[in-house]
C-alpha cells in the first residue's frame, strides 16, 4: 500500500520527535574533543591552545622528557604529575570564554602554556 | 631551582604537617599517647614510595584517570578516619568532662593522675590517627618523591635541589610545630573544641578535593563556579597557600567542590553532636 505523501511526512517527523530525547542524550555522552600538548625540554608545545566556550575537552598531555612533570593551573582547578616518558589525560571544562594559564610545577620558569576558550 | 624546589616542598609537606599537628593536640587533650606518630609517619612515606614507583602504571589504570581515583580514594578514606576520630575525640571530652563534674572540682584540679584511656577505644584512636597521616604522608610524600626522583643523575642541578627541598621542609614542619604549641597553649573547655573543628574543616577539605580529583576524571559533573576570589586572595599568594592547606580554600571552587566540602563538614559535627549525646546519663549527671 502507499501512503500519501503528506502522510509520510508527518510520520517522519512523529519518528524524529520520538528520538529527539535519544539524540540529545547522544550528544551530551558523545566523546569530548582531543587536544593534544607535548612537553618537551621542560616547554609546552604548543603554548597556547584554543578550545572552544562551553565545551568538555580532553586534554591529551604527552611528556617527552625523561623527567616527570606536574601540569598545574590554578585558574582551571588542575593538578596532575605526569611522569617522563609518558602520558596523561585531563578532562577540563566547560568553562566560559576566557584565559586559562597553566604551568609546569617542576619547572616552572620554563613550562609555561594558556587555554584560550572562545 | 632552589627556589622552586623550596615553594613545592613546602606546599607538599604545609598539609600533612597541620594534620599531624591538630591530631597531636587532639591526642594529648583527650590523654591519648602520641605513639601512633612514628609508626604513621614511616608508614606513608614506604606507601608513598610504592605510590611514586607505580606512578606510571597507576596513571594508566581506567583510561589514563587512574591518579585521580587513587586521590580520590586516599581522600575520602582520610576523611572518613577524620570523622570517626572527631567522635572518638569528643566522646572522650564528654566522659572526662562528666567524671570531673561527678568527682567534684577539687579532684579535677588534681587531674594529673587522672588514668588514660585504655582498651579497644584507645587502640582505635591509635590506630585511626596512623591511617590518617599515613594516607596524608603517602599522597603528599609520592610527589616530593616524584619530584626528587627526577633529578637522580642530573648531578648539576641535585646540590640546589636538595637544599632547596631541605628548607622547604624545614619550614612546613617549623609552621606545624607552631601550629601544636599553639593549639596546645589555649587549653581550657573552649580550647578543646578547636581542634575538632579544624578536624571538621579538614574532612570537608579533603571531601572537596575528592571531588575535584573525580571532576578531572570526569567521573563528576562539576557544576557552576560559585565565585571568584582569585583577584583579592590569589591561591598562589602565601595566604592562599596556608588557606588552602589548613581549610582547602579554592578561589573558583564549583558546586560539586561547595556540596561536597559541607558534607565532610556535616559529618564531622553529626559525629560531634552524636558523641556527645549518647554518652551514658549516669557518666554525664552532675552531682
Amino acid at each position: 500500500m502507499v501512503l500519501p505523501e503528506r502522510q509520510v511526512r508527518r510520520s517522519r517527523r512523529q519518528v524524529l520527535l520520538a528520538l529527539a530525547p535519544a539524540i540529545a542524550v547522544c550528544s551530551a555522552f558523545a566523546a569530548p574533543p582531543v587536544i593534544e600538548i607535548e612537553i618537551r625540554e621542560h616547554l609546552f608545545y604548543p603554548p597556547e591552545v584554543v578550545i572552544p566556550a562551553d565545551t568538555k575537552v580532553k586534554l591529551l598531555v604527552r611528556n617527552l622528557d625523561p623527567t616527570p612533570e606536574e601540569f598545574e593551573s590554578y585558574e582551571l582547578n588542575r593538578e596532575k604529575v605526569i611522569s617522563g616518558n609518558s602520558q596523561a589525560v585531563i578532562f577540563i571544562g566547560p568553562l566560559p570564554a576566557g584565559e586559562y594559564p597553566f604551568f609546569g610545577e617542576f619547572y616552572p620558569k620554563t613550562a609555561q602554556g594558556k587555554v584560550r576558550v572562545e | 631551582m632552589l627556589l622552586t624546589s623550596v615553594v613545592l616542598i613546602l606546599q607538599e609537606t604545609l598539609e600533612a604537617s597541620l594534620l599531624v599537628a591538630i591530631l597531636a593536640v587532639a591526642t594529648l587533650q583527650t590523654g591519648h599517647r602520641l605513639s601512633w606518630l612514628p609508626w604513621g609517619f614511616l608508614a606513608g612515606c614506604a606507601l608513598g614510595f610504592v605510590y611514586a614507583s607505580n606512578l606510571q602504571r597507576v596513571s594508566e589504570w581506567f583510561d589514563y584517570v587512574g591518579q585521580e581515583l587513587t586521590n580520590a580514594a586516599l581522600q575520602l578514606t582520610i576523611a572518613v578516619a577524620v570523622v570517626l576520630l572527631s567522635w572518638l575525640v569528643v566522646r572522650s571530652h564528654a566522659r572526662r568532662g562528666s567524671k570531673r563534674a561527678m568527682d567534684g572540682d577539687a579532684a579535677a584540679a588534681a587531674n594529673g593522675a587522672e588514668a588514660r584511656p585504655s582498651g579497644p577505644p584507645a587502640v582505635l584512636f591509635a590506630l585511626l590517627c596512623a591511617l590518617t597521616i599515613m594516607l596524608a604522608i603517602t599522597r603528599e610524600g609520592s610527589e616530593i618523591m616524584v619530584y626528587l626522583g627526577g633529578f637522580l643523575g642530573q648531578d648539576d642541578k641535585v646540590q640546589a635541589v636538595l637544599i632547596g627541598s631541605a628548607l622547604g621542609f624545614g619550614i612546613g614542619v617549623s609552621v606545624g610545630l607552631l601550629a601544636f604549641y599553639g593549639l596546645l597553649a589555649l587549653g581550657g573547655r573552649r580550647g578543646r573544641w578547636i581542634p575538632v573543628a579544624l578536624l571538621a574543616l579538614f574532612s570537608g577539605n579533603m571531601l572537596a578535593q575528592s571531588a575535584l580529583q573525580l571532576t578531572q576524571a570526569d567521573w563528576l559533573q562539576a557544576g557552576p563556579t560559585l565565585w571568584d576570589s582569585s583577584t583579592w586572595l590569589p591561591e598562589q599568594s602565601i595566604a592562599g597557600h596556608l588557606l588552602y592547606a589548613l581549610l582547602g580554600y579554592e578561589s573558583t571552587p564549583s558546586l560539586a567542590q561547595a556540596l561536597a566540602y559541607l558534607a565532610g563538614v556535616a559529618a564531622v559535627v553529626v559525629a560531634a553532636l552524636v558523641a556527645t549525646l549518647v554518652t551514658p546519663r549516669t557518666e554525664r549527671r552532675t552531682p
